[in-house]
């Protein structure tokens, strides 16, 4: 069943209060879908409300409105969420972006691995849960000797090798990852995405990849999102829209990769968008087969 | 497959032995510490300490200064203070714990609520604490004594507890509100934790070492409380012996001179009390000692 949709998100719409009278629109109508054993990158500068999809598909956010339907349920359907609460808490798992905050520090390892099955009441299959942790650790790289530290005295890579650790101990049938990799450096930034590329392979499990590094998107995801202002711009295949982009935001992003030659570097043309808001209204139109573009006000480009 | 970059699986780490470090009591209060082992060993053991039934009252030696076969001197009733001091240490170190485990339990429980309630929620049960802890102690103790009836152990630990969480609750509620929307703790309501679970496991490791001070002091202040009830005549009877119910016999041991029964007593509940307070003021000064080194 490759073509099976596992996440569907629809018109997703939500509002940050600033004042009274005041709010931000930080996600404006977006929607995609997610096939079951895809990676799906979303891209785009920060405070484009990417992290804000993340947490809205994880019922940490309550969307203002739109729907986001996971294996056929509305999540965001506050009695459809509790019938299925335990289905939903086991088989999504959210890595957050800084591993220094998102573990709490007076746990140790192989307590912070095995909360989630602690939680969710499930006997662990290697027998105990230190085992399990043991494995866990094994899995993504990690001395079995890290099991008593605490996450103070593990390095960044290292801490966010436990936490991919904690969200693989469940078996995710969906990976969310919000910006797994923005808080470390390029070689161990490489070895973390060379190790979900793995896994995923081995797991098979649906990932939603949030980041702002083009070329880690183009390198690990299958189709890739890029959001623009709360919008969805445009959604397209990794190489159909590396090789053609259509939108004037995506075009920018793209020419802002920089290349390592000098003599190419140097004569790399940025392409100029207007940075201003988007015009309200507009759909996202499908211009080639699984390529949509956002057509602002109906005006063709 | 990226081939420039390789899984990285496990390195080996040269391990290196460090020697034990030397002078790790340095700056602790050793002194008090040991002190305070002595007289909560003492009181724990009392039966291997004293040196006569407690409750005997020998009425030919009532009011005997301290010699050699009374050590403390008796009192009025005839009674041997050396065996009572610890004897009625006992009573006071458990109504000092006792009433703590209660004060901190509610503190904890409502301080916890209140952080992770919404605002308005928030607001009107930090409003009920401002309103307990402006009301006296003293008299809510009182009072709530009245309506429990005759005092005994359990009913003075409860009221003492009941009347002494509102500092607490009020130190957890702000560590709970800076902690509640903290990365871990929103992880562990995705993974399905419930308001207990997050509080014992995330929550209550990381403010435990702020109240640890409150909480050593709050012994100190309930064993204090006892003394002052009792004293007055609204805590322990005369026949369960405590430290309290023991200066309670001090205005008329004043009129007949019989200083023994008033110091003695007095000393011991003081150097417990002071012993106590360093312990406390050690706890705060290792905790902020250890927040700077983090």
């Amino acid at each position: 069943m490759p073509d099976e949709i596992l996440l569907d998100v629809q018109r997703l719409t939500h509002v940050f209060p600033l004042t009274k009278k005041t709010a931000v629109k930080a996600v404006d109508d977006v929607s995609f879908q997610l096939r079951r054993g895809e990676i799906f990158g979303l891209v785009g500068e920060s405070g484009s409300g990417k992290s804000t999809v993340a947490r809205c598909v994880m019922n940490i956010c309550k969307p203002r409105s739109g729907h986001i339907f996971y294996q056929g349920i509305d999540t965001c359907d506050p009695a459809a969420f509790r019938a299925n609460r335990r289905m939903l808490q086991r088989t999504r798992q959210l890595i957050f972006q800084d591993s220094g905050s998102s573990l709490n520090q007076r746990m140790k390892v192989c307590d912070i691995i095995a909360e989630p099955m602690k939680l969710q009441r499930i006997t662990p299959p290697r027998g105990s849960y230190r085992a399990e942790a043991m494995f866990q650790m094994h899995y993504v790289g990690l001395d079995a000797g890290y099991l008593d530290k605490y996450p103070t005295s593990l390095s960044g890579g290292q801490r966010q090798r436990v936490a991919i650790a904690r969200a693989l101990a469940m078996e995710p049938a969906l990976l969310v990852a919000d910006e797994p990799v923005s808080s470390l450096d390029v070689s161990i930034q490489a070895q973390i995405v060379n190790l979900f590329k793995h896994l995923q392979k081995e797991h098979g499990f649906t990932f939603l990849f949030i980041a702002h590094d083009l070329a880690m998107v183009e390198f690990l995801c299958d189709r890739v999102g890029v959001m623009y202002r709360g919008r969805l711009v445009e959604a397209a295949p990794t190489v159909e829209l590396f090789a053609n982009p259509l939108h004037g935001y995506t075009q920018a992003l793209l020419s802002a990769i920089p290349i390592p030659d000098p003599r190419r570097e140097r004569a790399r043309r940025l392409a100029g968008f207007h940075g201003g808001e988007l015009p309200a209204g507009g759909e996202l139109t499908e211009v080639r087969p699984g390529h949509y573009v956002l057509r602002e006000g109906g005006s063709a480009r | 497959m990226n081939e420039r970059f390789e899984l990285v699986g496990i390195r080996p780490q040269p391990v290196l032995i460090l020697p034990d470090k030397a002078g790790r009591h340095q700056g602790r209060p050793v002194f008090s510490m040991a002190v305070l082992a002595v007289i909560v060993l003492g009181c724990l053991f009392c039966e291997l300490v004293i040196t006569r039934d407690p409750a005997y009252m020998d009425l030919q030696n009532s009011a005997a200064a301290p010699c050699r076969e009374f050590l403390f001197g008796t009192d009025s009733m005839g009674r041997d203070i050396f065996s009572m001091i610890w004897y009625g240490g006992r009573v006071s170190l458990l109504i000092g714990v006792l009433s703590t485990l209660i004060s901190t339990a509610i503190a904890i429980v409502f301080g916890a609520a209140s952080g992770c309630a919404p605002a308005w929620l928030d607001g009107l049960m930090m409003r009920l604490t401002e309103i307990l802890l402006s009301v006296p102690g003293l008299l809510v103790v009182v009072l709530l004594q009245a309506v429990l009836g005759k005092a005994n152990v359990l009913t003075l630990s409860l009221v003492i507890g009941i009347t002494s969480w509102t500092s607490i609750a009020k130190i957890v509620r702000t560590e709970v509100r800076q902690l509640r929307s903290s990365e871990y703790v929103v992880a562990s309501k995705c993974m399905g934790g419930g308001f207990f679970h997050i509080l014992w496991t995330h929550l209550a490791p990381n403010f435990v070492s702020s109240i640890m001070f409150m909480v050593v002091m709050n012994v100190r202040s309930a064993i204090a409380a006892e003394s002052t009830l009792s004293f007055m005549g609204i805590g322990l009877p005369l026949d369960i012996i405590s430290w309290g119910s023991m200066l309670s016999l001090a205005e008329r041991a004043l009129l007949t001179g019989a200083w023994w029964m008033i110091v003695i007593p007095g000393a011991f509940l003081v150097v417990t009390l002071l012993c106590i307070t360093s312990l406390g003021n050690d706890l705060r000064k290792n905790i902020n000692r250890k927040q700077s080194s983090l």
